[in-house]
């Protein structure tokens, strides 16, 4: 059924098909010829086992080339090099072969040279394969695409495990300079096999993690030096020379070396940074604890924030840090302002503008906000009381008066907008006064003079050798910083001293005492803790003595001891020994007790002398006991050792109590002295509002008498009318209903009146 | 330094108003003699009596309350009173009023006005308003039947048991609202 037409088409065909092959040969001479040619050249090319040299022929290259040469006229090469990749791939075996059998040696040691075994040994296959260069890049470069693609098809997955060891082990032996010539034999087998382009990532990771191990070894916990520098260094003399052979190679000269690695380097540098300021930021409590040891390591943070854009990261990493290891009930208050001030330090250098430091501090200020002690602390290093914070302070630090946070001058030239990541209610510190820092912690200074206040006090009454020096340049330091008339008081108190010096002499003058009383007006002191301890026996007696005198002195003025505060030394006379002791007062007034008869019981003994409560009474007779003076013959009864206990013989009843020389502090309103260390003769602020609240309380109670139930506001506005009063609403809603559980008052429908 | 000086200032002056109280004037002294007044009040509590301003934006007009004393015949009686400072206080005598019906000699069982002499010709800056309270309880336990305003009661003092049911008749306990 085939027509003319197309047989004449096949016919002009296989002419035009045997006259390319035949070339116009006599014959088929052409033919034979070009058969020939094929069946050489595909000879030739035809991959060979390695492994099987012996099958291996050895061919004339001349007549290769002239066989190349005919197939070539004939444009019969395209079909050559198809029929030389069929060959090729019913060849791959063999590598795959070689592939498995390297990777499972190499997975049984994991040793790297194994790896760089296998590709030499791959090179070489590669070489062997490849067909000669006079077929032209075409066929060359189709045969390495082919290789190439089906040795990574083969390449098993630890095959990246063992390329990263050994790309590890070069990296080794160039920075110890070692090996250099097999390394550049491999890299150039890399080359040839394009592994550093497949496996590019995963050099420059070996490359980082080198780094990063680096870093890591040289300078964590290496404060005390700058290390930037150093490791920049260190970069530039071993890891570039490293990286010229994965990113650089064939490059001719330093200069194009350089724009070749200009990109990874730079990658690398950051990489160092980053890794760096890892480290650091991993770090910064620590670094902030030994501040100022540690400045250039905070210097170095500094750098590498600019280039590592971190710094939410730093701000994260200090808050865990101090949530963690400093803001909780553990941690002294002492500690915490001490790393806060660190803190303060550290993040300015760091940060000029303040904005990570007012991020981290946050916390720490509303943490030492809530701390009961965190002003006496503050005031305690602002006075520079010797055994604690003085290092708050420097000395150095020039004593500035505080600052008050002050608007913006946009007006000055030197204005700088706020850094991008200070949040709304940022301040700019500007300040570079660590006190000021720490007083505004709180909304208001007047607390600090408050305390400041009780401070002072109890400082004054625990003086001894009545050296007051010490406070008057404390109280001008203040002076400078919280201004002349918040310390008025303080000076009152100071004058208050050297007063009562005075009328003593005057006193002594006139009738010699053993009793040098602390005279304090009560207006200017803080409240005393009250007491209406009464002083028995001949310490009574003093007390009238003296009073008549003072009275005589000054007759416009009443006193009113404080017997409860003071210190008594005494020369207690027994049987058989004389004991010297310095005293509190109830301990005075116990052995004064015991003078009259020497049998006593506690109730007995507390009965006579006010009230005192039932352990500070125990306490002072430990004092006793522990003196071998009184003996706890059962419970709660105690006897005078007038002889000493070893003595068998039975304790005559008469005590021997002849000379008793007392000094003994006391005062017109107060008689100010140290107290028992558990109890505070001062009041604190807090207790003072406690006593706030009990006039507060007396007003509501007087509204409410005389005007009836009273809803909660009306309570808040009416209070007005107490001066000082500066409660909230909501404070004010949780007094009346702890008054409510006490049953002070009763609420219905929202208004509160007096229960019943 | 100026916003503590500038806040130190009015307490400054204040203190000189006190010093200089007796011949000052003007209602910023009065307010301060009132609220002080006030705190020794609340914080002396005497035993039935108070006070307290109606308002917190007057001081001048207080609320108060009287009790009778124990043993007397007004004993275990509650007195509503008002009381109303002059502007000059204390150069002149608060007035002072019953709220809760009196039955009394020298209350006006109307008005509420009272007869005492202290609150009238013998008013002395030195008073207080506790003292005038503490007057005024003393006052109906020991009426002055010489000058009554309301002869009835006075007539009938000498009558306990009548002189009772005329004052209950009168009274009306305080019901806790003003």
């Amino acid at each position: 059924m085939v027509s003319n037409a197309v047989r004449a088409q096949v016919a002009a065909k296989w002419q035009d098909s045997f006259a390319r092959l035949n070339r116009s040969e006599p014959g088929i001479s052409g033919l034979m010829a070009f058969s020939d040619a094929w069946t050489l050249a595909t000879e030739f090319l035809k991959p060979c086992d390695l492994n099987d040299l012996k099958s291996r022929r050895q061919y004339d290259m001349r007549r290769v080339r002239m066989a190349f040469d005919t197939i070539n006229k004939c444009r019969r090469l395209p079909v050559m090099m198809e029929v030389f990749l069929e060959d090729l791939h019913k060849s791959q075996h063999l590598i795959a072969r070689e592939v498995e059998s390297h990777m499972n040696l190499y997975s049984g040691n994991s040793d790297p040279e194994i790896v760089r075994a296998l590709i030499f040994r791959l090179v070489e296959w590669y070489n062997a394969w490849k067909p000669p260069a006079e077929l032209g890049q075409t066929i060359i470069s189709a045969y390495t695409l082919a290789f190439q693609t089906h040795l990574f098809s083969i390449l098993p997955a630890s095959f990246a495990k063992g390329i990263k060891s050994l790309v590890a082990a070069t990296l080794l032996g160039t920075v110890s300079q070692s090996s250099d010539q097999r390394d550049s034999a491999l890299w150039l087998a890399f080359d040839t096999l394009s592994l550093i382009e497949r496996y590019e990532t995963l050099i420059t990771s070996v490359g980082y993690e080198y780094v990063e191990s680096h870093v890591h070894e040289t300078c964590a916990g290496a404060w005390s030096e700058p290390m930037l520098p150093k490791l920049r260094s260190w970069m530039l003399e071993k890891i570039v020379p490293w990286m010229i052979w994965p990113f650089a190679r064939g490059a001719t000269n330093a200069e194009e070396a350089k724009t070749m690695m200009q990109g990874v380097g730079s990658r690398f540098d950051f990489h160092m940074h980053k890794r760096l300021c890892d480290l650091r930021t991993k770090e910064i409590f620590d670094i902030i604890v030994d501040f100022p040891d540690s400045v250039p390591a905070l210097h170095d943070l500094k750098e590498c924030l600019q280039r590592v854009d971190q710094r939410a990261e730093l701000v994260q990493s200090l808050r865990r840090a101090n949530r963690k290891r400093l803001l909780h009930p553990g941690a002294d208050t002492k500690d915490i302002l001490l790393q806060y001030v660190s803190t303060i330090k550290c993040l300015r250098i760091v940060d000029p503008p303040g904005v990570l430091l007012f991020k981290v501090a946050d916390p720490i200020r509303r943490y030492l906000r809530e701390r009961p002690d965190t002003i006496r602390c503050i005031v305690a290093s602002l006075v520079g009381d010797g055994e604690s914070g003085d290092s708050l302070i420097d000395d150095n630090e020039p004593i500035h008066p505080l600052q008050q946070p002050e608007a913006e001058n946009y007006a000055d030239p030197e204005w700088t907008p706020e850094p991008v990541d200070a949040g709304p209610d940022f301040r700019a510190n500007k300040t570079s006064d660590i006190i000021s820092t720490l007083v505004s912690i709180y909304d208001s200074k007047d607390l600090f003079i408050k305390e400041l206040q009780v401070l002072l006090a109890q400082r004054l009454l625990a003086l001894k050798d009545g050296n007051l020096d010490r406070e008057r340049r404390n109280v001008e330091i203040l002076k400078i910083r919280f201004g002349e008339p918040a310390l008025q008081v303080c000076e009152v108190m100071l004058r208050d001293m050297t007063d009562s010096r005075r009328i003593d002499q005057h006193v002594q003058s006139q009738k010699p005492s053993v009793m040098h009383p602390t005279i304090i007006s009560r207006h200017f002191w803080p409240a005393l803790e009250a007491s209406d301890m009464v002083m028995p026996g001949q310490f009574h007696d003093l007390q009238e003595q003296y009073a008549k005198e003072f009275s005589a002195f000054k007759p416009d003025k009443v006193i009113r001891w404080h017997p409860h505060l003071g210190r008594i030394q005494l020369e207690l006379e027994l049987d058989d020994r004389t004991v010297e002791a310095d005293v509190p007062p109830l301990e005075a007034a116990f052995i004064e007790l015991f003078s009259e008869k020497d049998t006593w019981t506690v109730d007995e003994l507390i009965e006579r002398v006010g009230t005192v409560t039932r352990s500070a009474a125990l306490k002072a007779l430990g004092t006793w006991v522990d003196m071998r003076l009184l003996k706890e013959d059962s419970e709660n009864v105690f006897r005078l050792l007038s002889v000493a206990e070893d003595v068998t013989e039975v304790a005559p009843p008469k005590l021997g109590m002849t000379s008793l020389r007392i000094y003994l502090l006391c005062s017109r309103y107060v008689i100010p002295a140290v107290g028992g260390e558990d109890l505070p003769p001062v009041i604190s602020v807090q207790q003072q509002q406690a006593e706030q609240m009990r006039v507060y309380w007396k007003f509501i109670e007087g509204m409410l008498t005389n005007l009836g139930p009273l809803g909660l506001d009306r309570i808040q506005a009416m209070l007005k009318l107490a001066r000082g009063y500066d409660r909230t609403i909501e404070q004010l809603g949780s007094f009346m209903e702890a008054a409510k559980r006490e049953g002070l008052v009763t609420v219905k429908d929202g208004l509160w009146k007096l229960g019943k | 330094m100026d916003q503590i000086t500038s806040s130190l200032a009015p307490s400054r002056n204040a203190v000189k108003s006190t010093a200089t109280g007796s011949s000052g004037d003007g209602p910023g002294s009065v307010t301060k003699r009132l609220s002080n007044e006030l705190m020794t009040l609340l914080m002396s509590s005497s035993p039935g009596i108070s006070a307290f301003p109606k308002n917190d934006s007057n001081l001048f007009e207080w609320a108060g309350t009287i009790e009778g004393a124990p043993g007397t015949i007004y004993g275990g009686l509650a007195f509503r009173i008002s009381i109303s400072f002059p502007s000059n206080y204390p150069y002149s005598a608060p007035t002072i009023k019953f709220e809760t019906p009196c039955y009394h000699p020298n209350v006006d069982i109307n008005g509420g006005a009272i007869c005492l002499d202290i609150l009238q010709d013998k008013w002395s800056a030195v008073y207080s308003v506790q003292t005038v309270l503490l007057s005024l309880q003393s006052l109906l336990g020991e009426p002055n039947n010489a000058s009554p305003l309301n002869p009835d009661a006075a007539n009938l003092w000498g009558n306990p048991e009548a002189f009772k049911v005329q004052l209950m008749k009168h009274y009306r306990p305080l019901d806790g609202s003003a």
